[in-house]
């Protein structure tokens, strides 16, 4: 009896000390990689593992024809390049490419359980918000007299937060419309097509006229104008939109100020497009992605776009994969006939992770891909941000012209307000209530006025920005 | 003394045999409940956490959007779980009693949604109600029906989300309504019909009663599972139209997650956590008293 009960205990024993063993497994490996870090005692290098996000930008190393081209394909190379000729540390860089509309959940995850990525490469705006909660590196230290030269001083600015320099500026890439020309044909609006290789430019009323026509012309089941609301994706052109007749959206204050006769007609604008049906159906319920895909399968005669887009949808159809028309640019009207332009600027950034080595490798990696001559020809996938780069490839890509003009009527939506993440979360539920009847426009932006204002002044009582 | 050593002695192996899983209760399940609550009464920012008593429960209860997630999900849970075990009654006990081939291929029919993830069933129910580009709105405009988008009006979507979580979920339901049932003694079928009871009298009767800790079994899964609802709302509608189906669950996740507000985040947690409780402990109670 005793011998069999000190074998169950035995058993128990035993399977508790693996469970702990397994457990402790984990430790023991993790203190080998934080080990990784100073420098070699022996002539082998230290391996320092970073590891770097992006949202998806664009496909291959320099050219999304290239084969088995993907969105993580230039950052590869960039890391095989550098590791190659960096002789600090072995470096191996591991890259995700990590959805644009689950940005914000995987990093507010990892920053809350302290596992950040070393290295983020996105679009300014949608990151400007851990600069203001301190998660993020100043990279004033990277920034030479060369680069300063290169890239113009409007690119510094919108990566400039207080006193620093918080992104390495890679790329641009302005929003405007994308519109099938072959559907305006059909609809008898040749006149309003412009060049291949412009960006066309339609006053408000022409605009308008465009709708209603394309309305009354169209076939069954295709629709003048894409316009969504059923998340924060895209928001920019539905900002865009709200400034068509003149306002100015922030104050100097920083505080939003659309609730005035401009914006009120703006968000009528609106309303009255989609009730008129010159929009798809169901905009409350349609994602940026939907209004995207309708416009490549030819179901919306005019969608938002951007450089990268764009050039994805050409590749698309040179490769097959979507049907095939005369794609072109055009800019979104005003009511004043400047064009709206707006543009998001590219880059990296570099987070605080508490380890100094892994800080500084990033840092090295960031300088590296972000000015070796021969990786930041990759920009021209969207708008390059260095003047070398854009001359070089002027001939090959005239568009670069057309955007370049377009730079004049530049406006800042992000307003650089602190809280700018959570202020996106508050424009859609308001624009989907004007779209189902439930506000008038008046009421809709009177509320989103009031709630994002709420939202900028907590978040500027937080911000390392403001409290310096 | 020697008594207490004969009694540890007696039971060490019993205890040793639980302490594994005893561990990972405490580490996992009862750990985060009271780092939530604590978490409930702090500002949680980067690196920063301040004490703020219960100012995120006061923010919580100025917030219509909070209230609006409360009605929505008592909505969710009244009606799914009612339709549910209303609906896995009626099939269970029209078929418990006939070929077992036949009670099989229902089984089967009813637990293929089951089996199926509710990520894939929100995205085909998303591809077939989508108002621009969906099955159902293409087939509309095709037959010159004007368009009706009902994941995009306030009096249809929560009726639409209701149904594809019933149909996803009811059969669990009816899989164990159906064992239940397979289960009651025969010779009580046949002495009501015997006293000549109708087959309807012989259910509400007989069936149900004898089935009632099933019942109670299901009706808890359910409501505990339908106050989490999250993944169908993320997927089909966002919250939208105007947060018209947001859930408390939905709200949690935007606040921990898109807004960064990890304090208002597990305030929401710990009101989740209490409801369920109230909720729960009744029905357990019962249960354990049947038993």
């Amino acid at each position: 009896m005793l011998k069999k009960r000190m074998f169950s205990a035995a058993t128990a024993l035993v399977l508790i000390m693996s469970l702990l063993a397994g457990c402790s497994g984990g430790d023991q490996k993790n203190t080998a990689n934080n080990s990784a870090g100073g420098e070699a005692d022996s002539g082998k290098k230290d391996k320092v593992e970073l590891s770097l996000w992006l949202t998806p930008q664009w496909k291959g190393v320099l050219d999304a024809s290239e084969p088995n081209a993907d969105y993580d394909s230039f950052f590869k190379e960039a890391a095989d390049k550098f590791s190659k000729q960096y002789d600090k540390y072995d470096v191996k860089v591991n890259v995700q490419v990590i959805a644009g509309d689950q940005r914000d959940e995987m990093l507010n995850v990892n920053l809350n359980g302290g596992t950040p990525p070393d290295i983020f490469f996105e679009s300014v705006f949608a990151m400007g918000d851990y600069v203001h909660r301190g998660a993020l590196e100043p990279l004033d230290d990277l920034v030479d007299d060369t680069a300063k030269a290169d890239i113009d001083q409007k690119y510094w600015d919108n990566v400039t937060f207080g006193d620093n320099v918080y992104f390495y500026p890679f790329a641009h890439n302005p929003g405007t419309l994308a519109y099938n020309a072959d559907m305006f044909k059909a609809a008898g609006l040749d006149n309003y097509i412009g060049d291949a290789n412009e960006i066309q430019t339609w006053s408000l009323d022409e605009y308008n006229n465009i709708l209603k026509t394309l309305k009354e012309k169209l076939p069954k089941g295709s629709y003048p104008m894409g316009l969504y609301a059923l998340n924060n994706q895209g928001d920019t052109w539905n900002l865009a939109y709200l400034r068509m007749f003149g306002n100015k959206f922030f104050d100097d204050e920083r505080n939003i100020i659309l609730d005035d006769e401009n914006g009120l007609k703006a968000a009528q604008w609106l309303k009255d497009v989609y009730s008129q049906g010159y929009t798809n159906p169901g905009a409350e319920s349609v994602s940026s992605n939907d209004a995207n895909a309708m416009f490549q399968n030819q179901q919306l005669a005019v969608s938002f776009t951007n450089a990268v887009l764009f050039n994805n949808a050409k590749a698309d159809m040179e490769a097959g994969k979507a049907p095939k028309f005369d794609i072109r640019l055009a800019n979104i009207p005003s009511a004043s006939g400047n064009p709206l332009s707006f543009t998001y600027v590219v880059g990296a950034c570099v987070f605080k992770t508490g380890n100094d080595v892994k800080t500084q490798v990033a840092k090295d990696f960031v300088k590296f891909f972000s000015s070796d001559s021969e990786l930041v020809k990759s920009s021209k996938n969207s708008i390059p941000v260095r003047s070398s780069v854009a001359d070089q490839f002027k001939d090959q890509y005239p568009l670069f012209t057309a955007y370049d003009a377009n730079s004049a009527n530049l406006f800042n939506f992000t307003g650089n307000v602190p809280g700018y993440s959570e202020l996106r979360q508050v424009l859609y539920p308001e624009l989907q209530a004007i779209y189902i009847g439930e506000k008038t426009p008046e009421q809709a932006i009177k509320d989103y006025q009031s709630k994002g204002n709420t939202i900028i002044q907590q978040a500027k009582e937080s911000s390392i920005i403001y409290s310096k | 003394m020697k008594r207490r050593n004969y009694h540890w002695k007696e039971n060490v192996t019993g205890y040793l045999f639980i302490l594994p899983q005893f561990l990972m209760f405490l580490i996992f399940i009862v750990y985060p409940i009271f780092e939530g609550i604590r978490l409930s009464l702090y500002k949680v920012q980067f690196n920063q956490q301040t004490f703020v008593g219960l100012d995120n429960y006061v923010t919580l209860f100025h917030d219509p959007v909070f209230f609006k997630s409360i009605y929505n999900t008592v909505i969710f849970v009244v009606f799914i779980v009612i339709l549910t075990v209303a609906f896995s009654i009626f099939v269970a006990s029209a078929v418990f009693d006939k070929k077992p081939r036949y009670v099989s291929f229902i089984r089967g029919s009813y637990y293929i949604p089951v089996m199926v993830s509710m990520v894939v069933m929100s995205m085909v129910w998303g591809f077939l109600l989508n108002p621009a580009n969906g099955l159902i709105s293409y087939a509309a405009r095709e037959m010159d029906f004007s368009i009706v988008n009902l994941l995009g009006n306030k009096h249809t979507v929560l009726p639409v989300i209701i149904f594809v979580t019933f149909a996803t979920n009811v059969g669990q339901a009816i899989i164990l309504y159906i064992a239940a049932m397979i289960g009651v003694p025969k010779d009580l079928f046949e002495a009501a019909e015997v006293d000549g009871a109708s087959r309807i009298r012989t259910i509400f009767q007989i069936l149900i009663p004898l089935v009632k800790p099933t019942t109670i079994y299901i009706t808890i899964i359910n409501i505990i599972a339908v106050l989490k609802i999250f993944v169908v709302i993320q997927l089909l509608t966002g919250g939208g139209p105007n947060n018209g189906s947001v859930t408390m669950m939905y709200y949690l996740y935007n606040n921990a997650f898109k807004y960064n507000q990890l304090g208002i985040a597990s305030a929401v947690g710990v009101i989740m956590f209490v409801i369920t409780m109230l909720l729960s402990i009744p029905q357990l109670r019962a249960m354990f008293k049947e038993e």
